[in-house]
């Protein structure tokens, strides 16, 4: 009996050895995104890993943008960083730190790297170079309050061109469209000031930095630029927008008491959902040339070693293929990155429900961003700080976007 | 203030009226927010009653997260952080009001100093040695990370200072210890300053975000501050749910202060401590 148990002992452990057992390689996913977004993210991700026996999941939600970037700081300093990360400012952890292996990647056939529009691509990109695969992405749109602008009797079949043509437009709007008759009613306003200054340079000519031989150097206190931020200053002192007020312009557009609102583009899915909402949104008006500027979140791989990277890569080829980036898109508010995304079913659909989806899609041809640098998050606080003092009178257009490219310089020159 | 001295100073009773509805404004403001419509909630100018009352934002919050799990991590480790921070704290008071040691001042501004290190500095270097020690994902690393605490120590060491010494050496001619005159001569005739810092810090464990984020990534070892950024929206927000998981969230604080308030008003009476 003993020896029966020896030899039936000894052969488990010769097939243990001999028998190949198929080895699940764990990744570990973070994400910054929460509420229904993140549950979206959440599910994608449940379906990957019932779907692949090779590879167990561990995912987690990190915080809010700022959060996950404190996160993964720590975690990278400590080796025990996650193998994707799905977070704004994202090639500031890859490519600032010499990673570029999504850049490799991404020209492999199956992924069609062509399909995803060239203005998202340069959202994922540090010194000129492809760190990350954009994911979340959003756009500033133009937004109308229909009550408004049918009383105002404006028709906006033929939307106004320039940001000149628009201040017209919004002036009328607000002169005879005050459906609520209070006095607190304002032609235009934005919820996002740096945003849609960064749309309007570019518009204008103003790449917001310049980049020469990897070295930044801030590019908004030229004559563009002043332009626009003279413009912006106009916008206040016609007392077409009110001077900031920005954090209350949501409400004050979904009480009537603002005829026109730059809003996300994520926006377009939540407000076609609520059929008490009467929005509308018509291409962004433009200085020069139309362009908006993109915003959002990317996908990373912070993996050590070779064999996890590749697991890695995998999964986020999985998340930004057509069906699933483009699923995400549309449950959550974010746009399609793809091309070939908008020809889907379920995006037609999208555009036959709500004409809104249309020009936030349309906008995508003409989206743009500079590459990621290490003092990006710096230069939006001042931006937005400069843009206050110049709606307040405290500077001059000129003085003022002189002294803020004065402290990003110092910033960058450490 | 009593009725007469209302009619002596009715200009300080009217301030004190006003900023007290401004203290309570946003608590108002929160609970009338949790039974309202998303409607209500992006009303503007803003709507303060509730169209009508909306108790299905509680039942959303348990849909949408594991609040209980939350609650009752938080709940467990604000109760432990704050014993073992407390314990920490009053010895090292003890020690530096009561005993004579070399270097005492030296480590006293030390400690004080610390107290100008804003969090987010520390926090990596923190989190390195967690990590280090094999402590992240666990609730030993969740309630290690926030226990040392310098205004805790000064807190208590301006009560411990009250005590007379004679006292203390009463103790020590009775044949007392360190340890027995801490725990039988100190604490005892500590219990109003000791109540008070526990409210503070069961207060600062309650609150914490930051270190409970970093250190865990396992849903079910986070605690409540975190659970209500779940509930955040990125592409909009359901505020009233957020208000209405908000309001059950500070039961327990509400519950801590009701139960030390008579430490808590005495304590402010003894130092002059406001804030």
């Amino acid at each position: 009996m003993k020896r029966t148990v020896l030899v039936l002992a000894a052969l488990l452990a010769l097939c243990a050895a001999v028998i190949p057992v198929a080895a699940q390689t764990k990744l570990k996913v973070w994400y910054a995104i929460s509420g229904d977004s993140g549950e979206a993210f959440k599910a994608m991700l449940e379906k990957y890993d019932a779907a692949n026996d090779d590879v167990a999941l561990e995912y987690s939600y990190s915080g809010n943008y700022g959060d996950t970037a404190t996160k993964v700081s720590a975690a990278l300093v400590s080796n025990t960083a996650p193998d994707v990360a799905l977070m704004a400012a994202g090639p500031l952890y890859t490519g600032a730190r010499n990673d570029f292996f999504i850049e490799e990647k991404i020209n492999e056939p199956d992924f069609q790297k062509n399909d995803i529009y060239p203005g998202v691509w340069d959202y994922a990109k540090f010194n000129g170079r492809v760190c990350a695969v954009p994911y979340g992405i959003s756009t500033p749109v133009l937004y109308y309050n229909k009550a408004v602008i049918e009383k105002a009797g404006i028709s906006l079949k033929n939307p106004p061109k320039t940001w000149a043509e628009f201040a017209q437009v919004a002036k009328t709007a607000q002169a005879k469209g005050n459906i609520n008759g209070g006095a607190d009613f304002w032609g235009f306003d934005v919820t996002d000031v740096g945003w849609l200054f960064k749309t309007m340079l570019n518009q204008n000519g103003n790449g917001v930095i310049s980049v020469k031989g990897g070295k930044i150097t801030p590019a908004f206190n030229d004559e563009k630029a002043v332009e626009v931020a003279t413009f912006w200053e106009k916008l206040t002192a016609d007392k077409l927008m009110a001077v900031g007020q920005h954090s209350n312009a949501e409400k004050k557009f979904l009480a009537g008491n603002l005829a026109f609102l730059v809003a996300t583009s994520a926006r377009v899915a939540r407000w076609s959902a609520d059929p008490a909402l009467k929005i509308g949104a018509i291409p962004m008006p433009y200085f020069q040339k139309p362009s908006v500027a993109l915003g959002g979140n990317v996908l990373i791989i912070l993996s050590k070693d070779q064999k996890m990277k590749e697991a890695s890569w995998k999964l986020v080829k999985y998340l930004a293929s057509k069906e699933n980036q483009t699923a995400f898109a549309l449950k959550t508010g974010y746009l399609p990155i793809r091309k070939s995304g908008l020809t889907l079913p379920a995006a037609a659909a999208a555009v036959e429900k709500n004409a809104m989806f249309s020009v936030a899609f349309d906008q995508l041809d003409n989206s743009w961003s500079y590459w990621h640098f290490d003092q990006m998050g710096t230069m939006d606080q001042i931006l937005a700080q400069t843009i206050d003092t110049i709606e307040r009178k405290v500077r001059d257009p000129k003085a003022a976007l002189e002294k803020a490219a004065a402290e990003l310089q110092a910033e960058i020159d450490g | 203030m009593n009725k007469k001295k209302r009619k002596r100073y009715p200009a300080v009773f009217i301030f004190l009226t006003l900023s007290s509805l401004l203290m309570i404004f946003p608590f108002v403001w929160m609970f009338l927010s949790s039974f309202k419509t998303s409607a209500d909630v992006y009303s503007y100018p803003p709507q303060w009653i509730p169209s009508s009352f909306q108790l299905g934002n509680f039942l959303e919050v348990f849909k949408k997260i594991p609040f209980l799990r939350f609650y009752a991590n938080s709940i467990v480790i604000a109760i432990v952080q704050t014993f073992l921070q407390i314990l920490i704290s009053a010895m090292g008071a003890f020690a530096l009001t009561k005993l004579e040691f070399p270097g005492r001042k030296k480590m006293f501004t030390f400690m004080q100093s610390s107290m100008y290190v804003p969090e987010v500095v520390t926090m990596i270097p923190l989190f390195l040695l967690a990590s280090w020690a094999g402590l992240v994902d666990t609730y030993a690393g969740l309630i290690l990370g926030g226990l040392i605490c310098a205004f805790t120590t000064i807190l208590l060491m301006s009560f411990f200072e009250i005590i007379p010494n004679d006292l203390l050496d009463a103790a020590k001619i009775d044949g007392c210890g360190y340890y027995r005159i801490f725990l039988q001569v100190v604490i005892p005739n500590s219990r109003t300053a000791i109540g008070t810092a526990s409210l503070f810090a069961f207060l600062t464990h309650w609150r914490s975000y930051m270190w409970p984020l970093i250190i865990t990534n396992n849903v079910k070892l986070r605690t409540l501050p975190i659970g209500l950024k779940y509930l955040v929206q990125e592409t909009s927000s359901e505020y009233q749910v957020l208000m209405a998981a908000s309001l059950m969230a500070i039961i327990p604080v509400l519950l801590v202060y009701m139960l030390m308030e008579k430490e808590f008003v005495q304590s402010i009476t003894l130092t002059g401590l406001k804030s």
